[in-house]
C-alpha cells in the first residue's frame, strides 16, 4: 500500500485521502496497513534501546574481538582485515547517518565533540550546539566553524535548523530543538566541492541529498525570515 | 591512524542499533542476529572500496546484512525456518508475559514468512526504507519488491489477526 508506506506524492496522497473519505472500506484497509506497521515497530523498536554488545563495538572499532561461535553461524569469514586508507576514505566521504540511531559515541573529525549522544539519541554538542542556539542564519559570525543554513518550524511545531560544519570533512545535517537540546535528525558528509571564494557555499546547493530530503520531510512551511528567527532565538527555540 | 576510517567506524557504530533491529527481524534469535551483524560489519570494513561515493552508507550496510543472512540460510539448509513454527507455539502460549509475548508473536509471524517477503517487510515497514531503497538493497526491481511486500503484509496480517487478535 503505497499510501500507508508514505510513497505517494502530495497530489496523489490528497486524491487518495479524498477517496478514503468517500469509501469507508478503503479507509479501513489503509488503517489496517498502518496498524500492522505500528505493531511491527512496537515489537522490534525496543532493540534500538538495548545496550550494544561489547563484541560488536569491538568489531567496528577494530579491537581484537572474539569471533562468533562458528557452530552458530557457519559463514565463511574473510581473512584478517587489511585496511586500505584511501578506500576507507572514499567510503567515509559518503557516509550517511540515519536519524534516531540509538546509543553511540560519535566523534567526527570535523568539529570533535560536535555530536554527542545521550539516552540513545544523537545530539549537538560543543561548537555546534552553541552555534545552533546563538547564531542567526541571516547574520552569522564570520569564521564560525558552523554555518547555519535555514531555520524552520517542523510539522510538530518545534524549531529545526540545517547546518554545515566548515571543516575539511564537511558534515551537514538538520537539528531540531527538543527539551533544551538540539537533536540531530540527520547527519551526512557533504559532497566534495571546490571551495568558492572566501569559503562561502550556498547552503541550498551544498546539502547532501539525504539532508535535503530530511529537511523537506520535516519542514512545515517556509524558512523563518530574519525577524521570526530572532524571535525564536529570544524564546530559546522553544515551541 | 588517519581521520577518515575513524569516521567510518563511528558511522558504523551509529548504525548498529538499526542493523541489530533489522537482523532481529530476519534471524529472530538475539545471538544469531548479533552474529549476523558482526559478520556484516567485518565484511563492510574489508569491502569498503565497493561503496560508491554517492551511495548512502545505510543502504549499503543493510544490503551486506541481508546478503550475509542469505548465506547463512543456505549454510543452515533452512533448519531454523523449519522448526520455528513449533517452537513459537509453546512460547506464544504464555500470554502472561504481555508485551514480551506480543514481541514473540510478531517475530514468530515474521519468521514464518518466506524469506523474500520477510526482507521486504523488515526493510519497508520496520526500517522505513522507501520502495526504491528497499528494492536496491534487495537487488530486485521495484515491482518485485512491492509484490513481495504486499504478499508479506497480507500473510502477516492473517497470522497476527489469529494470534494477537483473539488474545486481547
Amino acid at each position: 500500500m503505497a499510501y500507508a508506506d508514505g510513497e505517494l506524492d502530495p497530489a496523489a496522497r490528497a486524491a487518495l485521502e479524498a477517496a478514503m473519505a468517500a469509501d469507508p472500506g478503503l479507509a479501513r484497509r489503509v488503517a489496517r496497513h498502518q496498524a500492522l506497521r505500528a505493531r511491527l515497530r512496537a515489537a522490534l523498536d525496543p532493540v534500538l534501546d538495548e545496550p550494544l554488545p561489547q563484541r560488536l563495538l569491538e568489531s567496528v572499532r577494530g579491537a581484537a574481538a572474539p569471533r562468533p561461535a562458528a557452530k552458530v553461524i557457519p559463514l565463511k569469514r574473510p581473512a584478517a582485515p587489511r585496511w586500505s586508507w584511501p578506500q576507507l576514505g572514499a567510503l567515509a566521504a559518503s557516509l550517511v547517518l540515519g536519524a534516531l540511531l540509538g546509543p553511540l559515541v560519535l566523534h567526527p573529525p570535523a568539529g570533535g565533540g560536535a555530536v554527542i549522544t545521550r539516552a540513545g539519541e544523537m545530539l549537538a554538542g560543543g561548537a555546534l550546539a552553541r552555534a545552533l542556539t546563538e547564531e542567526l542564519a541571516s547574520n552569522q559570525t564570520p569564521g564560525s566553524p558552523v554555518e547555519i543554513g535555514v531555520s524552520f518550524r517542523a510539522r510538530d511545531g518545534g524549531y529545526c535548523r540545517s547546518f554545515q560544519l566548515r571543516e575539511e570533512q564537511a558534515l551537514a545535517g538538520v537539528a531540531c530543538r527538543e527539551h533544551d537540546v538540539w537533536r540531530l535528525e540527520v547527519l551526512a558528509q557533504s559532497p566534495a566541492q571546490p571551495p568558492a571564494a572566501g569559503g562561502y557555499r550556498p547552503a541550498a546547493t551544498a546539502l547532501p541529498p539525504s539532508v535535503a530530503r530530511t529537511l523537506d520531510e520535516l519542514r512545515a512551511g517556509e524558512a523563518l525570515d530574519a525577524s521570526a528567527e530572532a524571535a525564536a532565538r529570544a524564546h530559546g527555540w522553544e515551541r | 591512524m588517519s581521520a577518515a576510517p575513524q569516521a567510518l567506524r563511528e558511522a558504523l557504530v551509529a548504525l548498529l542499533p538499526r542493523l541489530r533491529r533489522f537482523a532481529r527481524a530476519l534471524a529472530r534469535d538475539v545471538h544469531d542476529a548479533d552474529d549476523l551483524v558482526q559478520i556484516a560489519v567485518e565484511r563492510a570494513l574489508t569491502r569498503s572500496g565497493q561503496l560508491r561515493p554517492d551511495a548512502p552508507l545505510s543502504s549499503w550496510m543493510f544490503g551486506i546484512v541481508r546478503n550475509a543472512w542469505l548465506d547463512e540460510l543456505r549454510a543452515r539448509g533452512r533448519r531454523a525456518r523449519v522448526f520455528a513454527p513449533e517452537e513459537s507455539a509453546e512460547r506464544v502460549g504464555d500470554a502472561s508475559q504481555g508485551a514480551h509475548a506480543e514481541t514473540l508473536a510478531v517475530q514468530d509471524a515474521l519468521a514464518r514468512l518466506p524469506e523474500a517477503q520477510c526482507e521486504a517487510v523488515a526493510l519497508v515497514l520496520i526500517e522505513g526504507f522507501s520502495y526504491k531503497e528497499a528494492a536496491h538493497i534487495m537487488e530486485v526491481p521495484i515491482g518485485t519488491l512491492t509484490s513481495r511486500l504486499a504478499r508479506g503484509r497480507e500473510a502477516l496480517q492473517e497470522m497476527l489477526d489469529e494470534s494477537g487478535g483473539t488474545r486481547r
